[in-house]
């Protein structure tokens, strides 16, 4: 009779674990997110037309969100040296600086940019403009 | 089994017999993640041991180091399972199936609690003690879902081994007497 006592202790002490173990789970647990920050990126090409995009992202800088927009149809290509990627495409639009003075500059909330996509931080609401330019 | 204070050559070979059976059946139940008889064979050499069985926890976590390299769950080793040896001499008398599948499971479910002390006492030595527990309840929540698998398997196991086993060892144990 003693043992039973003890048995059934036992037994509820380890369902009572059980639940709580589950609770914490659920409340505490991961939680798969579709992306932390969500951030628009703009196009601006040379006729001045924009095309916009928004992204879910956890990326830590600018270029890691622009590969993943692959997905939604951004391209961009460049050359990469010791400063990071300067961009000469997007989209398919060739920028070319030594024909025309053509770049393609970075705006973030809509000022001028301080850092190339690989320097640039990705902040949750922000906006990052690619504005296809001529040097004045 | 032998209960003298002293260690006899029959002893110091018996717990080289333990140490090779649990190590094998942690080798055999590897490719199970989560699933041992260590907790098993610990529990039921305590009771059948005695307190002899206390080397043959240190000599086990030896040769685990040894086999995997001594790494942060090699001092979690260290205080683990002495621990289920002690919750099970605490526990010797009882002789129900079913509570020691209990004890086996509750461990199992735990055993993520008690490996996050480390992982306490390096977030608090890197940070404050806040961080320390952040880092220590962090590590334990996200492996809840393997302590109830670990739960589940000690349950079953203790609850289906328990009887033959211990009839088998009782069996020994006279043998050994004669």
């Amino acid at each position: 009779m003693k043992n039973n006592k003890k048995t059934i202790i036992g037994v509820v002490c380890l369902v009572a674990l059980l639940a709580v173990f589950s609770v914490c789970w659920f409340a505490f647990g991961p939680k798969a997110t579709k992306g932390a920050k969500h951030i628009t990126v703009e196009v601006l090409n040379s006729a001045g037309e924009a095309t916009e995009y928004q992204l879910d992202t956890d990326a830590e800088f600018l270029r890691q969100a622009m590969d993943e927009l692959n997905a939604q149809g951004f391209s961009y290509d460049g050359t990469d040296s010791e400063y990071g990627i300067m961009v000469s495409t997007i989209n398919g639009e060739v920028a070319d600086y030594n024909t025309d003075g053509a770049y393609w500059s970075l705006f973030v909330n809509d000022e001028y940019g301080q850092y190339g996509a690989d320097s640039q931080p990705v902040t949750d609401g922000d906006k990052y403009t690619w504005a296809y330019e001529y040097a004045k | 089994m032998n209960n003298s204070s002293k260690f006899t050559v029959k002893d110091i070979a018996l717990i080289g017999l333990m140490v090779a059976i649990i190590e094998v059946c942690k080798a055999a139940l590897s490719f199970l993640p989560n699933i041992e008889l260590t907790s098993f064979w610990l529990i039921m050499f305590t009771l059948f041991f005695g307190w002899k069985v206390i080397l043959v926890v240190p000599v086990f976590i030896l040769i685990e180091g040894a086999l995997y390299g001594m790494q942060l769950w090699w001092i979690m080793y260290l205080y683990i399972w002495p621990l289920l040896v002690l919750i099970a001499w605490l526990f010797r008398k009882n002789e129900s199936a079913i509570m020691w599948a209990v004890i086996s499971g509750i461990f199992g479910l735990c055993f993520g609690a008690l490996c996050s002390i480390p992982y306490f006492v390096i977030g608090w030595s890197s940070g404050d003690f806040v961080s320390g527990l952040r880092s220590g309840f962090t590590w334990w929540i996200a492996g809840i879902p393997w302590d109830m698998i670990h739960c589940a398997g000690n349950f079953v196991l203790m609850l289906v081994l328990y009887h033959p086993i211990r009839t088998a060892m009782k069996k020994i144990q006279v043998a050994a007497m004669q």
